[in-house]
């Protein structure tokens, strides 16, 4: 066995992904004043799953991020009511997954 | 109370229950709602010079967000009346109030919007004006354009006053509001936020004539008003402060024109 072949499997031995956390970055349209902005907040810190520290609203690009722990997803018909719930339109939606490696101890 | 007194203190009173919220002027009305299942609790206060009277309000009102687009509310308020020779204290007229947002317009970091809003200003005030045969309705049309620096406003509203109990009659009025803001500085969401709004107030009485014993009194007219004023939120917090001062009337007969009047209100978002 080639030794980097080897240590590849040593690596993988030793930490594979126990999370896919995913990441959202909702296009707002409307975002005009902070103080109207909180309704977002409040809805999104509302649903199963949203990592609340992780939302970030940013007004002057219209973009509303936040990480969805584990398993959990939302979907785009679900947003979209809930952006307009909250007074605004979404306009488009990314998501990206994040693989948090954990490294095992023993 | 006399009932001259009653007509006197007709007019100031008309313009009362003529409550705004939310990211709206400090004195006009706008198109702004609460979100869908929002909470809001309004804090108000306002004193009002006009020659030797002078009026003062401290008021509570609590909004529902139906929709998105839908809100309601109810609002309590405590009145004080006072001249040189009387002070009266008391409960002021409950009222219920809603406001529809039909058209939205989203863009980039502005929102484009226009709303009904409709009012019922019970009869339930023990001062301050006089007893009526009912309640006083107040319908209205807002438009708004709120941007990261630029915010514009304008309404219209109208109130049906109902008669006094006395048969004097109760002259509707019309409220116009044309309404210029600026944020100075852009600031992104959880910072302290300022925007500052110049208003242009107009409130038209129909002028009528009420028969006081032999006398024949007129009342009504119109004054105009210049407001300076500024919002400061954060987060789900806002106060509201302005003033307004008189640039024009017309009034009937001898009524005071209002020197000024002064408005702070906190509001806050659940």
């Amino acid at each position: 066995m080639k030794p980097t072949l080897l240590m590849a499997l040593l690596v993988a031995g030793f930490s594979w992904p126990v999370s896919a956390d995913t990441r959202y970055d909702l296009r707002v349209d409307g975002l005009a004043c902070p103080y109207c902005a909180y309704g977002i907040e409040k809805k999104l810190k509302a649903l199963d799953g949203v990592d609340g520290d992780t939302l970030a609203i940013r007004l002057n690009e219209g973009l509303v991020s936040f990480t969805v722990r584990g398993d959990a997803t939302i979907t785009e018909p679900v947003l979209k009511q809930l952006i307009n719930d909250a007074g605004f339109t979404l306009r488009g939606l990314e998501t990206q997954d994040i693989v948090k490696p954990e490294q095992k101890n023993d | 109370m006399p009932v001259f007194a009653a007509l006197f203190l007709t007019l100031p009173c008309l313009v009362w229950v003529t409550r705004v919220s939310a990211h709206d002027p400090v004195f006009g009305a706008g198109p702004h709602v609460l979100f869908k299942g929002g909470v809001e609790v309004h804090l108000g206060s306002r004193y009002e010079k006009a020659g030797d009277e002078r009026d003062s309000e401290a008021e509570l009102e609590l909004k529902y967000g139906i929709t998105g687009d839908w809100t309601a509310g109810i609002g309590l308020s405590y009145l004080r009346s006072e001249d040189d020779e009387d002070t009266d204290t008391g409960r002021g007229p409950s009222s219920l109030s809603t406001k529809y947002r039909f058209w939205r317009n989203d863009m980039l970091g502005a929102q484009e919007s226009a709303a009904v809003l409709a009012g019922v200003i019970l009869d339930d005030a023990n001062v301050g004006e006089p007893k009526r045969d009912g309640s006083d309705y107040l319908m209205g049309l807002a438009y708004g354009y709120e941007g990261r620096k630029w915010y514009r406003w304008a309404s219209v509203r109208h109130r049906f006053n109902e008669d006094a109990d006395s048969g004097a009659e109760r002259p509707n009025l019309w409220l116009l509001d044309f309404v210029l803001g600026i944020r100075p500085t852009p600031t992104e969401y959880l910072e302290p936020d300022w925007v500052w709004m110049l208003e242009l107030n107009g409130e038209i009485v129909d002028k009528v004539s009420n028969q006081v014993g032999d006398t024949s009194m007129r009342i009504g007219g119109s004054q105009w008003f210049l407001s300076p004023g500024l919002m400061w939120t954060h987060r789900n917090l806002a106060i509201k402060a302005g003033v307004q001062l008189p640039i024009y009337d017309d009034l009937a007969a001898n009524q005071a024109s209002g020197d000024y009047r002064v408005k702070l209100e906190a509001e806050w978002h659940f």
